[in-house]
């Protein structure tokens, strides 16, 4: 193989693993809300694409990229803390609450689209956040930049770190336990209620976040949100709804594919092959790849 | 004013409208516009408010059903008038095919196979570019001719849409108290006991699908030679929303509610023209509040109302009691007033 092509496989591994640690990280926000709360949000791209462009007016008023994703997730709970009071928690006892939650957040889209075209669409059409490092290591022969693997090392950390806490911590096993069974984990002593705003919190915080990690990465437009709502909810059907090692894996191959099919064709090619994947998913098997 | 001579009363506001409109050609033109929505609200309404399920995929079939009277037309110089019914048949075949899925699915998983399918659409009109022009969209659309070969146009064009949307609800007024409209209900209510009582859910549910589709085809068709121009953006998600807010918003599931709806929501995106951005965010807003506030719409909570007056009336009456104030907790689980259950 010539320098060049081992360089092209060489970014495409290195796209495919950040894309693949994003798109897990959001998956598993949308897979945990729904899987606990029965809310499929479907304004998920847009609360990463929220989290990027506050992240970015505050970098431009001054703050370092740090700095700004810190205040971005306490605004980003705040939000959340509002979205649940006045929205979520209203259909906590409907029994087929997640149809009403899937219309609920498409209007939620429409409202933050809207916004968003009123204001930062007149603004700027592209934008990019300042690196969180500088600098550039040598992989063996290939370049990569540090900021670059930050931000997969975050990615990938907070991934473990939920993976771990969702498996062992007291508040994890008490939200897997509503996952599984509501009414027994309410006999249990768990408090249902509290578990369902945990979990939204839980889930926004995180989309917060993998939004913020691809603006780092990458420059964006406006049009991310509806890709990224498109890809999430691809990898939470074909996952399993509900499911965090599901989206896990589906968004690492997904990861991969977008970086594969973006080297010779359209990044809509990946987005359509992602609508065939969910919907043979939904009509041969609604349950997905990863649910017991 | 019982529901027979109301209906006569709409229908003739509607033929009368265009020629009250004529001298001032914007008012007209969204007058047209609110028809052809009206005539799609109906048909949403069958699905939407009568089966149970919400198709976001209904732009899609319509813009189907364009793009084909639209090539239909210019490429093999057929009539509109033959164009449309045959792309109808066609969008009925597709409709149906695409609602193969509401077969296994239901509630959310139906209204998110729905949403993909709208999406694949979408992306198909905007990347197969040989029948719709990708993104820039078709335009000058010829308008159906009219008598003696003269295009259709003006006043005489409002009319006829005025005339197939007054069709269009009749149609659906009368489907609803079919044997069929019934089935339907008892769908909507509990598909499983439904099939228990000997009703083939799944063969309903295609023919729903088929006059679901044949509304959206036969809107589709004239959204495109009224308006003149087509593009992806015409047939996506909003509009599909759009029109399902249309029903929601008035009453899911009666026969006046999509009236009230559309009259009030289908001319606001021609008011606002200057402001998109500010119509998405009004468009939102109301989708939450129909959702949360009131399932069941405007002709709902009307409904709901005069039979709460009415039974505290009646309770009063009774008990000799003209406070009625103690009939009132009894009154709120009364059977007949409006399910108060969200969305389906």
């Amino acid at each position: 193989m010539s320098d060049a092509t081992l360089l092209v496989l060489a970014s495409t591994l290195s796209t495919g693993l950040i894309l693949g640690a994003i798109f897990a990280l959001v998956a598993a926000g949308v897979t945990i809300v729904y899987g606990c709360v029965w809310l499929p949000n479907a304004s998920n791209g847009q609360f990463f694409l929220l989290a990027a462009l506050a992240a970015w007016s505050l970098v431009g008023v001054g703050w370092s990229s740090a700095a700004a994703i810190i205040g971005v997730l306490v605004l980003g709970i705040a939000l959340s803390l509002l979205i649940e009071w006045v929205l979520v928690r209203r259909l906590y006892d409907v029994p087929d609450r997640n149809v009403a939650y899937f219309v609920v957040t498409l209007g939620l889209t429409q409202i933050m689209s809207g916004i968003f075209a009123m204001s930062w669409g007149l603004w700027s059409d592209q934008f990019t956040l300042p690196p969180l490092v500088d600098g550039i290591t040598m992989i063996g022969p290939f370049p990569m930049t540090n900021n670059r693997i930050t931000v997969l090392a975050i990615a990938l950390v907070v991934l473990a770190v939920l993976f771990g806490a969702l498996r062992y911590h007291p508040y994890g096993r008490a939200l897997r336990a509503v996952f599984q069974n509501r009414e027994a984990a309410a006999l249990r002593g768990v408090n249902v209620r509290a578990i369902y705003r945990l979990s939204f919190l839980l889930g926004s915080s995180i989309i917060f976040l993998g939004g913020m990690l691809f603006a780092l990465a990458y420059s964006f437009d406006l049009t991310v949100a509806w890709t990224m709502s498109v890809t999430a909810f691809a990898i939470m059907i074909v996952g399993g709804p509900g499911s965090v090692l599901g989206a896990l894996v589906v968004g690492m191959v997904f990861g991969f594919t977008q970086a594969v099919v973006s080297i010779f064709a359209s990044p809509t090619a990946a987005t359509f092959s992602y609508l065939i994947a969910m919907l043979a998913m939904l009509l041969f098997r609604p349950s997905g790849l990863f649910t017991r | 004013m019982n529901g027979r001579r109301l209906a006569f009363a709409l229908a003739l506001a509607a033929l009368a409208a265009p020629f009250v409109l004529e001298g001032n050609r914007f008012l007209a033109f969204v007058f047209g516009i609110v028809m052809i929505n009206l005539l799609w609200a109906s048909g949403m309404n069958l699905l939407y408010g009568f089966v149970g399920l919400m198709p976001l995929m209904f732009a899609g079939i319509a813009g189907i059903a364009a793009y084909a009277m639209v090539a239909l037309t210019r490429e093999a110089g057929w009539s509109f008038w033959l164009a449309t019914p045959v792309a109808a048949v066609g969008a009925a075949l597709v409709g149906v095919l695409l609602g193969l899925p509401s077969l296994r699915l239901k509630g959310f998983y139906f209204t998110l196979c729905s949403l993909v399918i709208q999406t694949v659409l979408t992306l198909a009109f905007t990347f197969f570019p040989r029948f719709t022009n990708g993104d820039t969209g078709l335009n000058q659309i010829a308008p159906p001719d009219g008598w003696g070969g003269v295009p259709l146009a003006g006043v005489w064009f409002d009319a006829t849409l005025a005339l197939v949307a007054t069709l269009g609800v009749l149609l659906s007024a009368w489907i609803v108290q079919t044997r069929l409209g019934q089935r339907f209900i008892a769908i909507r209510e509990d598909d499983v006991l439904a099939e228990v009582m000997g009703i083939d859910v799944v063969r309903n549910r295609i023919i729903a699908f088929a006059i679901v589709s044949i509304y959206a085809a036969v809107g589709g068709c004239f959204y495109a030679s009224y308006v003149g121009f087509v593009s992806p953006r015409s047939f996506d998600v909003l509009t599909s929303l759009g029109i399902w807010l249309c029903v929601a918003f008035g009453g899911r599931g009666t026969i006046i509610g999509p009236i009230i709806g559309t009259v009030i929501l289908a001319p606001i995106p021609y008011l606002l023209q200057e402001l998109q951005a500010f119509k998405d965010v009004l468009s939102g807003v109301l989708i939450i509040v129909v959702t949360l506030v009131m399932p069941a719409g405007i002709y709902g909570e009307i409904m709901r109302r005069r039979a709460l007056r009415t039974a505290v009336a009646l309770r009063a009456q009774a008990a000799g009691d003209p406070a009625g104030a103690t009939a009132t907790p009894a009154v709120a689980a009364m059977p007949g007033t409006v399910d108060a259950g969200v969305a389906r």
